[in-house]
Order: structure tokens, then C-alpha cells, then sequence
């Protein structure tokens, strides 16, 4: 029994193929405008974190200078990883108007003592109080860390542990003045 | 002028049916609105669950400050774009129709008009075939090789007897 005709077949086989390609253009199409965050291009949401001694850092304190905010938790190992690199980059950038800020999330006050005293030390680790800059920064995991400009805009957003290459990467990105490519 | 009335009782009853909709939305608890919104939110660090099913530290985080938005008076909308403006539109459980998620909503009813049209020509086909089949020509044909079969079955019988 012939189902379509000659016509029907090749109308069939421009539908199939049509499919095919708008799956394929959504599975591998232009991915070099995809950005890893909706914030980046965006002023950074602002904040007002307490430190672990007690002192309160805000977001709007820091205007003018290029931030590195690292979220990380004591019980996330890629963080452990990343720790000795953040402490090596910031020994190197910290007299160059970049700051680096650790923002302590989803963790036991102590165990992220614990955390600070064996691997931390040199530049501010904070919490938030509210327990909100995690959402407004769309934070999905730890570690993630986030550059922002001296103008207050997030420049980038990066999942999983750093290295100093990539911190240098990003820090330098972030202090160069925002072109249109690099949104 | 009966039917000038009419449409006034029709109209009445429209009013009050989304007064009373709308009322019976605002009479919502922050407990259940709390809960409605965090199920149209997808939590960003599950699998396939929902804020609302999910007992992560996040969906825990995302639920706090849904309640805490409502209690300042923010709308559902207000709260949606909240999320996507931090996470994106993939926070959200059901994706807006645009761009090319518009496949997402058109790939179904293609499928199913496609689907019916194709089992349609089938169908048509298939009985067109079955008619075929049955047509005069062939019965015609088929009492032809009927008296053809008897014709060898007396013949077989002269032989045998």
C-alpha cells in the first residue's frame, strides 16, 4: 500500500529535516553570545555583608575599585582547592585598587572558622546576615565567583574552582574599560 | 430593548465573576501564595524539582525571600522577575512563549496535526485499496477462477474414479 506520493514523500522528508535542523540550531546553534549569568552587563546587586569580625562591607563602599566576590561554603572540596590561588592572587593584586571578598553561604558559623583559620586569612571573608545575596547574585552552587568593574557592573560570572591564570584573566578583564564585545 | 437587558444581566454576571476571582486571590494566605509562586519556579540546584518540592539550602533561601517580598507587598510578576533577573528564564517551570522557545509550545500541536494527517491519508488509503479490492472487476475475476477450480476438482474426480 503506498501511503504518500512522490510530492508527499519529499514534503515529508523538507518537515523532517526542518525539525532536525531547529533542534540542532538549539542544541549547538551561536553560543558566543551566551552569557553564564543574566547580572552580567548589569550593576551588581548591592549588598551590606558582615564580616567575620563583626565589621559591615557594602557594595557601595567599594565604587571605584575591581571586585572579585567568591562565594564559597567549609564543606565544598572545589573550594578548598581554589583557596590557596585566591590567597596567592590577592597577595598580588591587593595594592592595585582590586578587592577580593569571600561571602561564607549555606555553612555552620563554626565550621566556616574552622575553614578560615586553616585556609583563609588574608583578604575579607563576610556573610550576609540576611541570608539573600546568594539568590540576588543567582548563585546555583559553591564556588562561584563573580568580577565586578570599578563602575560597579558585573563583568563575569565563573562556576567551579579558580586558578590564578583564570583569576588573572578575569581580573584583568574586569579593569579594562567595558567595550561591546566584551558584553 | 430585551436585548439591551440581556447584555446587562450578561455583563453583571462577567463583573462579578472576576470580582469574585480576583477577591478569592486576594483573600490567599503569604502561606499559600508563598507556595503557588514557589512552584512555578524551578530550583537551580535539583534535579527536574521545583522550589516548592525541593528541601535544598537554596530552594529553602528562594522561599524565604518569596515570603518576605509578599509581606512587602510585591506582586506575583514583581516576584517572577525578581527570580529571572538574578537566575534567567530558565528559573522559570513553564517558559515564556517567545523566541525560540516558541517551539516548545508549536512542536506538540505540529506533531498532532501532522500525526492526523498522516494517520488520516493511512486510513483513506487503506480503504480506498480495500474497495479496490472488492471492486466488480475483481469478483468478476474471482467467479472466473471459481468455475476455473471446479473445473480442476471434476476433472481430479474423473481421474480417481
Amino acid at each position: 500500500m503506498k501511503i504518500f506520493s512522490t510530492s508527499g514523500k519529499i514534503v515529508v522528508l523538507i518537515i523532517i529535516i526542518g525539525l532536525v535542523g531547529l533542534m540542532g540550531y538549539a542544541i549547538f546553534g551561536n553560543r558566543t553570545n551566551v552569557k553564564t549569568s543574566p547580572l552580567i552587563g548589569q550593576p551588581a546587586p548591592d549588598f551590606i555583608l558582615k564580616t567575620f569580625d563583626g565589621q559591615d562591607i557594602a557594595l557601595n563602599d567599594l565604587k571605584g575599585k575591581t571586585i572579585l566576590l567568591n562565594f564559597w561554603a567549609s564543606w565544598c572540596m572545589p573550594c578548598r582547592q581554589e583557596a590557596g590561588a585566591l590567597e596567592r592572587s590577592w597577595a598580588r593584586y591587593k595594592n592595585e585598587d582590586v578587592v577580593f571578598i569571600g561571602v561564607n553561604v549555606w555553612d555552620e558559623n563554626s565550621n566556616a572558622q574552622n575553614y578560615l583559620s586553616q585556609l583563609g586569612g588574608g583578604y575579607t571573608n563576610a556573610l550576609d546576615p540576611n541570608e539573600e545575596i546568594q539568590v540576588n547574585y543567582g548563585v546555583g552552587g559553591v564556588p562561584e565567583t563573580f568580577f565586578i568593574d570599578s563602575s560597579g557592573v558585573v563583568r563575569d560570572k565563573f562556576t567551579g574552582p579558580l586558578t590564578e591564570q583564570i583569576i588573572d584573566y578575569y581580573v584583568m578583564k574586569a579593569k579594562k574599560p567595558e567595550t561591546s564585545e566584551s558584553l | 430593548m430585551k436585548n439591551l437587558i440581556i447584555h446587562m444581566i450578561l455583563l453583571a454576571v462577567m463583573v462579578l465573576g472576576i470580582q469574585s476571582v480576583s477577591l478569592a486571590q486576594e483573600g490567599k494566605s503569604i502561606d499559600d501564595q508563598t507556595k503557588e509562586i514557589s512552584y512555578l519556579l524551578m530550583c537551580p540546584v535539583c534535579q527536574g524539582q521545583s522550589v516548592g518540592e525541593s528541601n535544598s539550602n537554596l530552594a529553602n533561601d528562594m522561599r524565604d525571600i518569596i515570603r518576605k517580598q509578599l509581606e512587602q507587598g510585591k506582586s506575583k510578576e514583581e516576584i517572577l522577575t525578581y527570580f529571572v533577573n538574578s537566575y534567567g528564564e530558565s528559573i522559570l517551570a513553564t517558559p515564556p512563549p517567545k523566541g525560540i522557545n516558541w517551539l516548545l509550545w508549536l512542536l506538540p500541536a505540529v506533531g498532532i496535526i501532522v500525526g492526523g494527517i498522516g494517520i488520516t491519508l493511512f486510513l483513506f488509503k487503506a480503504q480506498k485499496d480495500e474497495r479496490k479490492e472488492n471492486s466488480p472487476a475483481d469478483n468478476a475475476q474471482a467467479s472466473g477462477d471459481n468455475e476455473y477450480l471446479q473445473k480442476i476438482e471434476e476433472e481430479l474426480k474423473k481421474n480417481d474414479s
